[in-house]
């Protein structure tokens, strides 16, 4: 069957670089799936799940917004953070959560910053919550 | 500490090798977009039309002995300190790095903000709350330049001090669509401005993130130079001092045979 080849890297290293079978990766506006064969695509990705398909078996990250290119059956993601869901504290998560929330927003700018940072902290409650 | 310097600097290398990587894929995105003919316009990239409030951030060392490393990056930010004093109303200072903040302390200089937990190895989470708050101030309006003083790291036998603007942005590299390039293949989602939208904060943090590997590099170069240089010159120094003392030795040896001698002589007759 064919494969794709994924490759996640952020600025302190290349997380993984691997054969795979199928990519499903978060958005910024919802989730897209990538089998091999995909049509060349630039998209910007949202807070949340990263699932890889390697021989049969599932194997999930955290991406931290961020972009992804596809091209010529290689998918590479670009993002700050990039960790195993497994890896994710679900306190540390709520902290951020709560952080965000008692952020002062006045202005639209600073409205729109603290809107972000809360997707952000709630996408990773959300996957430490599922983690296993 | 020579060789402590240099295990230090390898592994430094490979943390700015790994973040190369990073770079040239977010260039090639930058390309990619502009090649896809969207015109790259976006607030952080346009300077404000009056400089009110400007941040100059010095990235030095937190330790010496690493010759004229520290004192290279301080002459370039005194200089660019004064020159930023008299275009723009508001300059506030911030120092990463003991040595650079004993030095504004030794010239009565106010230091806004201090870092000192920037080592060796300054991972990208530290540098990004930092990028954050650069960028949301200057969202917000309470910033409208920044300015970095770094050591640049171009190769083992050539670093030097360099001080960059990273807010306004500027240009970004690959900005420049290429010549013939009328259509990309790229699908863009959700949209290519939106996309735009996120590329040119992420170039400005890993810009930043790049000068402190840089930094944390050219440290660890300069150093390692530095430490050579010390264990030639007190290697050469045990020589003289070894040589000085044999001397002194044999002639106290030739001084008491001499006497010894003598008072043999002395007997004979």
């Amino acid at each position: 069957m064919a494969q794709l080849q994924c490759i996640v890297v952020t600025p302190e290293s290349t997380v993984l670089d691997e054969q795979v079978d199928f990519v499903a990766l978060p958005l910024d506006d919802g989730e897209i799936g990538i089998a091999p064969g995909h049509s060349p695509m630039i998209g910007r990705l949202g807070f949340g799940e990263l699932r890889l398909m390697v021989a049969g078996t599932p194997r999930r990250f955290y991406v931290d917004g961020g972009f992804v290119q596809v091209a010529s059956n290689v998918v590479s993601v670009l993002t700050n953070r990039a960790v195993a869901v497994e890896s994710l504290d679900a306190q540390v998560a709520a902290e951020l959560l709560n952080q965000a929330r008692r952020r002062k927003a006045n202005g639209e700018e600073l409205l729109a910053l603290r809107d972000r940072l809360e997707r952000q902290a709630r996408a990773q409650m959300r996957l430490a919550a599922h983690a296993h | 500490m020579e060789l402590i310097a240099t295990a230090r600097f390898k592994k430094a290398m490979d943390r700015a090798h790994a973040a190369t990587a990073y770079t040239r894929r977010i260039t090639q995105l930058v390309a990619d977009l502009a090649n896809s003919g969207l015109e790259v316009k976006h607030p952080l990239l346009e300077g404000r039309e009056t400089t009110k409030r400007a941040v100059l951030l010095v990235l030095s060392a937190n330790r010496g002995l690493c010759g004229g490393y520290n004192s290279n990056v301080q002459r370039a930010t005194f200089l660019r300190l004064a020159e930023m004093q008299a275009q723009v109303p508001e300059v506030s200072l911030e120092i990463s790095g003991k040595r650079g903040l004993a030095a504004a302390k030794f010239r009565n200089i106010a230091v806004a903000e201090a870092y000192t937990h920037f080592e060796d190895k300054p991972s990208f989470e530290e540098v990004e709350l930092l990028a954050n708050r650069y960028l949301e101030s200057y969202i917000a309006g309470n910033l409208d330049r920044l300015d970095v003083v770094y050591m640049r790291f171009e190769s083992v036998s050539r670093q030097f001090v360099t001080v960059e603007t990273l807010l306004p942005l500027g240009n970004l590299e690959g900005a420049q669509p290429a010549a013939g390039a009328t259509q990309s293949q790229y699908e863009f989602l959700p949209s290519a401005e939106s996309i735009l939208e996120e590329v040119v904060p992420t170039s400005f943090k890993v810009k930043l993130f790049k000068s402190f590997l840089d930094a944390a590099v050219s440290e660890q170069v300069a150093r390692m130079v530095a430490m050579k240089a010390a264990t030639k010159s007190a290697g050469d120094r045990i020589q003289q001092l070894s040589m000085a003392y044999n001397r002194a030795r044999q002639s106290q040896i030739t001084g008491e045979i001499m006497e010894i001698i003598g008072g043999v002589e002395a007997l004979k007759n």
